[in-house]
């Protein structure tokens, strides 16, 4: 999982953000982009030196800007989660795939006995729909 | 590939990092992109102070490739011949021990600056306070 995934999967989560000038910013994760321009709730902004502290409702973060950001350790087993939960996902649109390609494969053997190959466009629409 | 140099090989490996504002981070790389943005678990951060150093745990981190200034694996064994050398303190006294160095540091630049401007040399950049 790329950086930029872990931190679009760290969304609604609390995390600390430090920037290259050294002020920190803690607040709760709301967006992101691939530029990790970063949104954040309920931020407490920290001082480079820790001895200054503002407190703001929201603020936007220029990805450029920063430096690192610290998440909270529950995110990497989201991660594990989300791999698992989609692995599956993919194993059951296989399977369900392979039924109707079999089961339009018995109807064309119905229909036309001669026909051995079950027809390839036919089949393409299928696996299209079930994506949908 | 292999004439190239790339991060891949380093992955789930135990990693010393060190930033451009000088920290060191130790832990395990678990992930990068094409930026060198990296991914670091389980990660702590050591000060070192002459032969003294302290960890402060500080779980997952998600790097900005452009901070990063060199990584590398620790060797195990150098590692534990490097532990007779260094001694382990604990997390206030190396925090203590590091304000202290840095006090004196700027101390002794205050006085070079102050020598130099006797003899007409003005604002050297490599003696200002900043890190």
């Amino acid at each position: 999982m790329l950086p930029l995934s872990l931190l679009k999967t760290a969304q609604s989560h609390p995390m600390l953000v430090e920037l290259k000038n050294g002020e920190t910013y803690n607040g709760h994760l709301v967006s992101c982009d691939t530029w990790m321009n970063i949104n954040l709730r309920e931020v407490i902004c920290t001082s480079k030196d820790g001895d200054k502290f503002w407190r703001m409702n929201e603020c936007y973060i220029r990805g450029s800007t920063i430096k690192y950001l610290r998440i909270p350790d529950e995110v990497i087993d989201l991660v594990k989660e989300d791999i698992q939960a989609k692995a599956k996902n993919r194993n059951q649109n296989q399977n369900q795939n392979r039924n109707n390609n079999n089961n339009q494969q018995n109807r064309g053997n119905k229909n036309n006995p001669n026909q051995h190959r079950p027809n390839p466009n036919r089949n393409r629409n299928n696996v299209n729909i079930n994506k949908n | 590939m292999e004439n190239t140099a790339h991060l891949l090989n380093e992955i789930d490996k135990k990693l010393m990092i060190l930033l451009r504002d000088g920290r060191t981070l130790i832990g395990y790389l678990r992930s990068v992109d094409q930026f060198a943005n990296l991914v670091l678990h389980r990660a702590i951060e050591r000060i070192h102070v002459g032969t003294q150093y302290g960890d402060m745990e500080r779980g997952v981190f998600i790097i900005r490739g452009e901070n990063v200034v060199l990584l590398g694996e620790i060797d195990r064994e150098k590692e534990e011949q490097l532990n007779s050398k260094l001694t382990q303190v604990s997390v206030e006294e190396i925090l203590d021990a590091q304000r202290r160095e840095i006090e004196s540091k700027q101390e002794k630049n205050a006085i070079l600056r102050q020598r130099l401007k006797q003899r007409g040399i003005n604002n050297n950049p490599l003696l200002e306070d900043n890190e």
